[in-house]
């Protein structure tokens, strides 16, 4: 749990002269689920975005592996092992599950222009192995096997959620930022949705440190090895996840005057 | 995804990933090949220029679906990429001092269609690098630029003055020539359109389920997520421009052999719309709706005009006192087109082929007319 697999130095972020983010600085710990909480509107999502390269900090720096990333298109940085999933759903609506999946494998193929078109060899082998990887590795770990042949943009909300998380770890990534997740599920997709998010995390086949962003305290409290607390763009407390909760300036900002809230919404 | 009949299991990942899963599909495709190879035969000799033209059209579409449908560039010039294959495939033809082992064995003509292929793809590249920074509406606005420039005012104006022959160049018969085989018939011309569709059609739906084809689909779809992916957006854009102006160009190359000339008024903004109207009513994301578009629009033009010259000349004969009104009616073929489009978003917004797509799976799940979902 010692090497840091993400560093993020005084970041800051203004859209203008409203200060998103200031002076945030973190460490994630490669293996851990380090979450980040705080009231709507703190920056959670503008950290993320950060991170993953859709916004670009105004001064600050990130490293991810120990490899300078603050000016790195988002795709650069998904070969370097970074994948997302998003607060609104941002699947491929015109696409079948299996073929949003497959997206996904994206890096990891690498037939030209010419072998497409030809197809036949080696494109075909390599689809073919992808496919396999899909279907026994993701598909079966997240239970989706029934609709791989459906139209994403017509499914249920709670299976089009699985279905991004299926997609992002098809990148076989090493870090993965999960905004949101569990945002709009009932509660047994809930608890599913966190069951796999301990499966990849702690699972010897995948082993992918999460970056979490949610407001369901219950599971928060529950899954993180680390919580970090951003108020208004300022990062007020980070710890254990009993550190956090026990922090009186947390409470005080996240939760109001009231004590010992600190329960789920069921 | 269509819904295969009852009692097909697939025990492999290459069986279920095929493109011909039954053999109820396999039986039709050859059915198919077959009625395109005996054509000829079918049908009577004057329809054979409107099958070749209905090639032709689906050959240009393809790159405008490629673009539209399936990676979301808007494109509205694409008129020029076949107009600037064309020319190249002529010029190389006239103007190269070819050795004449080549001219005897065939090769030139092609030659000239592979490099064609090539120039009019860097030509869809260039006026395709703004699509680098400007989506939807503005992206219309540059591509209609690569109409304008090119043809009104490069072919027109410079490309044609080349040799002195004033705006068109004529191929003389003899010169378009393919190994052994002379185009100079609609036969030969036909049967070499029809190869040309179904290498095209063959290439562009192995890009499409491969990495490339499903890239574009995202970009269409979610541009954010599918670089958040590892899509490279530009990179495969331009890649989408690319391949949009070969096949451009092949068509261009191809419809030389058909008129045995080229002249800068075979490549209006009305073909970058008509184009963009095929694919419209044949369905936009389909391949097969490039050719059901394609079909609809030249049989429905070949109806209306035999209609219109039927009409006229009944009128000329019976009432020739009223024989004005034959002027007047001759411009319904332009109107039907628009027509036809506007019918379709309002009708049939998913085109022709969405109609196949529900007809198929009809028959599938008869008798049950639900999936259970």
């Amino acid at each position: 749990m010692s090497d840091v697999i993400l560093e993020a130095r005084n970041i800051f972020l203004s859209f203008h002269g409203v200060a998103a983010l200031t002076n945030v600085s973190f460490k994630v710990h490669k293996g851990e689920i380090f979450s980040i909480i705080g009231p709507n509107g703190a920056g959670k999502t503008c950290m993320m975005n950060c991170i993953n390269g859709l916004y670009h900090p105004k001064d600050g720096q990130l490293f991810l592996k120990g490899v300078d990333i603050t000016k790195m298109s988002p795709h650069k940085r998904a070969s370097m092992g970074l994948s997302r999933t998003f607060q609104k759903i941002e699947l491929f609506g015109g696409m079948t599950v299996l073929d949003n999946i497959r997206l996904g494998r994206h890096l990891h193929l690498n037939s030209g222009l010419l072998s497409s078109c030809i197809y036949w060899g080696k494109t075909s082998k390599e689809e073919i192995s992808a496919r396999k990887f899909i279907e026994e590795e993701i598909i079966d770990l997240l239970e989706i096997e029934s609709v791989r042949n459906e139209v994403t943009g017509m499914l249920p909300y709670g299976m089009q959620k699985r279905i991004e998380l299926a997609r992002a770890l098809a990148v076989q990534p090493e870090l993965i930022l999960l905004d949101e997740p569990l945002a709009g599920l009932n509660l047994e997709e809930t608890e599913d949705m966190a069951r796999f998010i301990v499966d990849i995390n702690e699972d010897k086949r995948w082993k992918v440190t999460c970056v979490l962003v949610e407001h369901d305290m219950g599971v928060v409290m529950d899954l993180s090895d680390r919580v970090m607390t951003l108020n208004f763009g300022v990062k007020i407390a980070e710890g254990t996840p009993k550190e956090v909760q026990e922090n009186p300036e947390v409470i005080k900002a996240y939760l109001g005057e009231v004590e010992d809230l600190y329960v789920s919404r069921r | 995804m269509s819904y295969l009949p009852c009692g097909q299991y697939f025990e492999s990942y290459l069986d279920d990933q095929k493109w011909w899963r039954t053999p109820f599909i396999k039986a039709k495709m050859i059915f198919m090949l077959v009625v395109v190879l005996a054509l000829p035969y079918l049908v009577a000799s004057e329809w054979l220029s409107v099958f070749y033209t209905i090639n032709y059209y689906i050959l240009a579409a393809l790159g405008v679906q490629l673009l539209i449908g399936y990676c979301g560039q808007i494109t509205l010039g694409h008129a020029a990429f076949v107009a600037v294959g064309g020319y190249t495939s002529a010029m190389m033809i006239l103007f190269i001092p070819w050795p004449t082992f080549m001219v005897d064995s065939g090769l030139v003509y092609p030659i000239s269609i592979i490099c064609a292929g090539f120039t009019a793809a860097m030509w869809s590249v260039l006026f395709g690098l703004p699509s680098a920074r400007v989506k939807g509406f503005y992206l219309i606005m540059t591509t209609m630029a690569a109409q304008w420039i090119t043809v009104p005012l490069v072919i027109t104006q410079y490309v044609s003055q080349i040799g002195g022959r004033g705006q068109s160049f004529s191929l003389p018969p003899g010169l378009i020539k393919i190994g052994p085989w002379t185009i100079d018939d609609d036969v030969k011309i036909y049967y070499f359109s029809a190869f040309l569709v179904l290498l095209c059609l063959l290439a562009m739906g192995n890009i499409l389920r491969s990495k490339i084809g499903r890239a574009w689909i995202a970009i269409r779809d979610n541009d954010i997520a599918a670089e958040t992916m590892g899509v490279n957006i530009v990179v495969y854009k331009l890649i989408a421009f690319f391949v949009a102006g070969f096949f451009a160009g092949i068509a261009g190359a191809f419809w030389i052999s058909a008129l045995f000339f080229v002249s800068p008024e075979h490549y209006e903004w009305f073909y970058s719309l008509l184009w963009v109207g095929i694919i419209l009513i044949g369905g936009v994301g389909s391949i097969q709706g490039i050719v059901f578009g394609s079909a609809f629009v030249v049989i429905i033009f070949k109806l209306l005009e035999m209609g219109v010259l039927g009409i006229s000349e009944f009128v000329m004969t019976s009432y020739p006192e009223i024989g004005w009104v034959t002027t007047k009616i001759i411009f319904f073929k332009e109107s039907a087109f628009g027509l036809a489009i506007i019918f379709f978003l309002i009708y049939e917004p998913n085109g022709l082929s969405y109609r196949y797509w529900q007809l198929k799976n009809y028959f599938n799940l008869w008798p049950f007319s639900y999936t259970g979902k």
